[in-house]
């Protein structure tokens, strides 16, 4: 429909492969094949860089006893992960209508904590209280994970000491600043035996004994001795491990980096098949297609991951095959709240 | 103080186009893109799969400074196809692969699920593996 069926049916032959090796709440790892390295190194730097989340990110001191700077704890506020459910539905500040901040691109958290005790107080991340009108009950809310339920530690009161300040939110990407990033880390490896020479190891007597193998050294066939080099070899199985911050469920990372991908690569195809006007034209029309504005797009349960439905409904409307809805149809280039992509 | 701001790395300023060709002379059925406020990602990707293309006979891309967002990418073609036609027809591609990868990756998953209940299911009522964390899953 939107794209030449006949490449379509090719790439599914020929595609990539992915297999998962363990999935939970804080991690997936997964080693994709059949996939050139340029294609895995894109969608390894989307994941870093790309993916909407929020953060805070300005910071309303009313008072501060405590013995950190004002702008000390503004900083660690910042790097709280806040959980990002439905983060796609809040409007990034700069494209909002509004002066400053509103609702609509914005959570506001409050923290007020007093010792008023003999002991020295510790105030975590859970005193960080969202107020307001939110997009939803859970967006921007602090992520605890611990098995306390306390959250990160901001910062310790003496007695008398008092903290008063309020908090606001943005939706933003890691490309701006660190904070937004969803992954705690991303591991990306290939060709644990080093077959292809991609990398050098330093030793002292031999390499081989002094460093130890990957963990993905018993899936690949180790070289045999004597075996003389490939030169020709590229890099084809991937091994990833896509750890999550808290703020996104690991495997909506993933699936929100494909997105931001496949959504730069359609404003590519949109801006230069718009601009050749003629044949081309006609299949792209996608962004601009009544389907977006009521959410019938392919990208509408975004963040439903099969975590909490125990089912197979995937984040990717074309997938099921609901009339084949692509990513161009959800592209935001037809409604323009991001200007980004 | 007059950093510019952060977001001018990935956000087009009032008017900017995202891509724009320009014809290069000298050379046969060639072109160069601009892209605006993009980076290798985009820049690599395109040139590696542009030349595994058909009919594309060189295509490289620069970034001509670190500190300034934009990608220049030089595409030509035997003259079957022209380069604004093989750009979009591998960036078509691109997003074909990507929407496979999308549903292998949820495929699988839904199966690594299956898979963990059954083990949890067969070790008794503890569920150890996959503790519901706070994100409501």
């Amino acid at each position: 429909m939107d794209y030449d069926p006949m490449v379509m049916d090719d790439a599914e032959a020929l595609g990539p492969v992915v297999k998962i090796s363990q999935a939970d709440s804080v991690r997936v790892k997964f080693e994709l094949s059949n996939a050139d390295i340029a294609f895995a190194n894109s969608l390894r730097r989307v994941m870093l860089g790309e993916i909407p989340t929020i953060a805070i990110d300005l910071v309303e001191i009313e008072d501060n006893s405590s013995v950190l700077a004002d702008e000390f704890i503004a900083h660690r506020l910042g790097l709280i992960p806040l959980n990002a459910d439905g983060v796609e539905a809040l409007l990034y500040a700069r494209d909002c209508d509004c002066d400053g901040c509103c609702e609509h691109c914005s959570v506001r958290l409050t923290l007020h904590a007093k010792c008023t005790g003999d002991e020295n107080m510790h105030v975590f991340a859970r005193d960080l209280v969202p107020t307001g009108d939110r997009v939803n009950q859970v967006l921007g809310t602090p992520v605890v994970s611990d098995s306390e339920g306390l959250g990160p530690l901001i910062l310790k009161l003496r007695p008398g000491q008092e903290v008063k300040l309020q908090c606001i939110a943005k939706k933003g990407i890691a490309k701006e600043h660190a904070k937004w990033a969803p992954s705690a880390a991303i591991g990306f490896e290939y060709d644990p035996h080093n077959k292809l020479r991609h990398t050098d190891f330093w030793y002292e007597t031999d390499a081989k004994t002094e460093w130890p193998p990957s963990e993905y050294a018993s899936w690949e066939e180790p070289p045999q001795e004597g075996e003389p080099f490939d030169y020709d070899a590229v890099p084809n199985r991937f091994y990833y491990n896509v750890e999550s911050a808290g703020n996104l469920p690991p495997d909506t990372i993933v699936s929100e980096g494909i997105k931001v991908i496949q959504q730069k690569l359609a404003g590519l195809i949109h801006e230069l098949a718009d601009e050749g006007g003629d044949g081309m034209n006609g299949d792209y029309n996608g962004p601009r297609s009544p389907e977006y504005g009521t959410g019938a797009d392919g990208f509408g349960g975004g963040y439903t991951t099969p975590f909490g439905n125990g089912g197979n409904q995937s984040s990717w409307g074309g997938a099921g095959g609901a009339g084949g809805t692509t990513p161009y149809g959800a592209t935001p280039y037809g409604a323009g709240q991001s200007s980004w992509s | 103080m007059n950093a510019p701001d952060r977001f001018e790395l990935f956000v087009l300023s009032d008017g900017e186009k995202k891509i724009s060709e320009s014809v290069v002379s000298g050379m046969s059925n060639c072109s160069d893109f601009l892209m605006l406020k993009e980076d290798h990602t985009l820049g690599n990707l395109l040139s590696v799969y542009l030349k595994m293309a058909p009919h594309v006979m060189m295509a490289a891309y620069k970034i001509g400074h670190p500190n300034v967002p934009e990608v220049l990418l030089r595409v030509q073609t035997d003259g079957t196809v022209t380069p604004r036609e093989a750009l979009v027809t591998v960036c078509k591609q691109l997003v074909a692969m990507y929407g496979q990868l999308g549903r292998e990756f949820q495929k699988e998953l839904a199966l690594r699920q299956y898979a963990d209940q059954g083990e949890n299911a067969g070790a008794g009522p503890s569920g150890g593996a996959g503790p519901s964390g706070q994100n409501g899953f």
